[in-house]
C-alpha cells in the first residue's frame, strides 16, 4: 500500500520525506492529543507504545516534526531503522505524552523543553512565571525496540524499566549477577534450577534495579548495583520459598541498601509488571507521607496504563491481558 | 608539527576523552602552525581525531566485543568514534560489555569509570589506562 517509511541517516535537517495521504484526517499536532488529569500523589499513569504498531510515513513525519533540532538529530545518527525509529517514538511519547496533561494551558508537545540534572536524569524545564511554582509533573522512559514507555507521576520521583522477557543474556547469569548484584540477589537466583525461569527471574531483577536507579536520579555510580538488594518480601524472610509462593497479593518488593541511612529506602515502592505478553515493565516511584506509619505501611499505588499511538489512537489497558501485574500494585 | 596539550584546544565534538594530559601525536589531518599566524592556515577546530594511548589492537578487540554483544550486521560500520548508544546498546549491553571487556584484559572497571565510557575509542583509552596499573 505505501513504501516502507525509511529515517534515512542524514545529519543536516530532515531529508523531504514524501507525505502519504490516507483517508484519515491529517491532524494537528496539539489538537488531536486527549486531554487527561496528572495522576493523584498515589498514582502512576504509564503510557506505551509498540513501534510494530506504527507503520504510518505520514505519522512518522507529524513525529519528527514535533522535535527541535538537537534532539532530530539524535534520533537520525541512530544507527540502524529500527533504533532510529524507536529513539523517535520515545521522543515523541514523551513530548505527547506530557502535552496531554496541559500544564499552564501548554498542551503543544513541540513547545516543550527538557534537559538534564546534575546526574544525567531528563527532566522538563518548565517555562514559568516567576509566580508559579514549578509543576508536580514527573516522568521517566525507558524503551527497548520493540516496546516504548513512559511513567507519570505527581510529586514523586519515578524510575521506570523496560526489557524484552526473551531478551537473551551473553554471560553466564551467576557470573553477571557475582560481578554486579548483590549478595543475597545472588543466591536468589542461585537458588532457581531451571536456566529458563532464572533468565526471567534474573531480568525482572534488573529491570527492578535499572527502576531504581532512575527514580533516584543519581546515575549509574550513584547507587552501584552493588550495594542495594531488591527483594521479594515474604521469600527472603525465613528461607526461600518456592516460587509459586509469590502470588502478587501475598509480597511486595522491597529495596535494602547498604549504605543508606536507616529508613530512606522504606521511601520506595516498585511495581512489575508483564506488558503485551512480550516484556517486563519495573515502576519505582517514591512512596508519600513515608514520614508517617501509614505511610511505611505499604498501602500499594494505583497504576493506570494506556497502549497509545500518538496523535492517532489511546487505549487503556489496565485491567486486560496486556497488562498482568507480578507484583506491586493493584 | 605542533604539539598540544589538551587544555590549548577547545573540542566539542571529539570522541576521545582526555583523561590524559599529554597529547603524543595528532590523528587525521596534518597542523602546520606558523609563529606569525598566517592567515591561510587555520586550526580545524572540531573534527580531528587525536590519537591517545591506545593501540589499534586494543580498539579492534573493543570493537569484536562490540559488535558480538549488539549482534551487529556485518555491513555495520563499527569503529573507534562509534558511540554505543547510538549503535544500539542500552544499560543491560553497556554492562555486559564492560563485563566482557574485563574479562577479555583482566581489568576491574569501577562504576564511575564504566559511566563515563560513550565511545569504544573510550572504551579502548579505559582499558589502556587500566593496563598500565597493574
Amino acid at each position: 500500500m505505501q513504501a516502507p517509511f525509511r529515517l534515512s541517516g542524514m545529519r543536516r535537517g530532515v531529508s523531504k520525506m514524501k507525505l502519504h495521504c490516507f483517508e484519515r484526517t491529517f491532524f494537528h499536532s496539539s489538537s488531536s492529543l486527549t486531554p487527561i488529569q496528572l495522576p493523584s500523589p498515589m498514582e502512576t499513569h504509564l503510557w506505551y507504545v509498540k513501534p510494530s504498531e506504527v507503520k504510518s510515513g505520514s505519522l512518522l513525519n507529524q513525529y519528527l516534526d514535533i522535535l527541535p533540532p538537537c534532539e532530530r538529530e539524535n534520533v537520525l545518527q541512530m544507527r540502524g531503522e529500527e533504533l532510529r525509529k524507536s529513539a523517535l517514538l520515545a521522543r515523541a511519547l514523551v513530548r505527547t505524552t506530557i502535552a496531554r496533561y496541559q500544564i499552564n494551558s501548554h498542551s503543544n508537545p513541540r513547545s516543550l523543553k527538557f534537559r538534564k540534572n546534575l546526574h544525567g536524569k531528563p527532566e522538563v524545564q518548565w517555562q514559568f512565571r516567576d509566580d508559579q511554582h514549578p509543576p508536580p509533573l514527573h516522568f521517566n522512559i525507558s524503551h527497548t525496540t520493540s516496546l516504548v514507555a513512559c511513567g507519570v507521576t505527581t510529586n514523586a520521583q519515578i524510575g521506570i524499566d523496560v526489557e524484552e522477557k526473551h531478551r537473551s543474556i551473553k554471560h553466564n547469569i551467576l557470573s553477571f549477577a557475582r560481578r554486579y548484584f548483590s549478595k543475597h540477589e545472588v543466591q536468589f537466583l542461585a537458588a532457581i534450577s531451571d536456566p529458563q525461569v532464572q533468565r526471567m527471574e534474573f531480568i525482572k531483577l534488573w529491570t527492578l534495579k535499572e527502576a531504581y536507579v532512575k527514580a533516584l536520579g543519581k546515575g549509574f555510580s550513584g547507587a552501584p548495583f552493588k550495594t542495594f538488594t531488591i527483594r521479594f518480601k515474604g521469600v527472603m524472610e525465613g528461607g526461600f520459598n518456592t516460587l509459586e509462593d509469590l502470588s502478587p497479593k501475598a509480597s511486595e518488593i522491597v529495596v535494602d541498601s547498604f549504605d543508606d541511612l536507616a529508613d530512606l529506602t522504606s521511601n520506595w515502592q516498585f511495581s512489575l509488571l508483564e506488558l503485551a505478553n512480550s516484556h517486563y515493565a519495573a515502576i519505582c516511584t517514591e512512596k508519600h507521607g513515608a514520614g508517617s506509619d501509614e505511610g511505611k505501611r505499604n498501602a500499594p499505588g494505583k497504576l493506570t496504563v494506556w497502549k497509545t499511538v500518538p496523535f492517532l489512537e489511546d487505549e487503556c489497558v489496565s485491567g486486560t491481558a496486556a497488562v498482568k501485574i507480578i507484583c506491586g500494585v493493584q | 608539527m605542533a604539539s598540544f596539550t589538551a587544555s590549548s584546544v577547545s573540542f566539542s565534538a571529539v570522541s576521545c576523552s582526555f583523561k590524559q594530559n599529554k597529547v603524543s601525536s595528532l590523528g587525521k589531518g596534518s597542523l602546520s602552525f606558523s609563529g606569525n599566524g598566517s592567515p591561510s592556515r587555520r586550526l580545524p577546530a572540531l573534527r580531528f581525531r587525536v590519537s591517545c594511548a591506545a593501540k589499534p589492537e586494543t580498539v579492534n578487540k573493543v570493537v569484536d566485543i562490540v559488535r558480538k554483544q549488539l549482534a551487529l550486521p556485518a555491513d555495520r560500520d563499527v569503529s573507534g568514534e562509534s558511540k554505543f548508544a547510538t549503535l544500539g546498546a542500552d544499560s543491560l549491553d553497556t554492562v555486559e560489555i564492560v563485563m566482557g571487556l574485563e574479562e577479555e584484559f583482566g581489568i576491574s572497571v569501577e562504576e564511575e569509570s564504566a559511566q563515563s565510557i560513550t565511545t569504544v575509542q573510550d572504551a579502548a583509552d579505559l582499558i589502556e589506562k587500566l593496563l598500565e596499573k597493574k
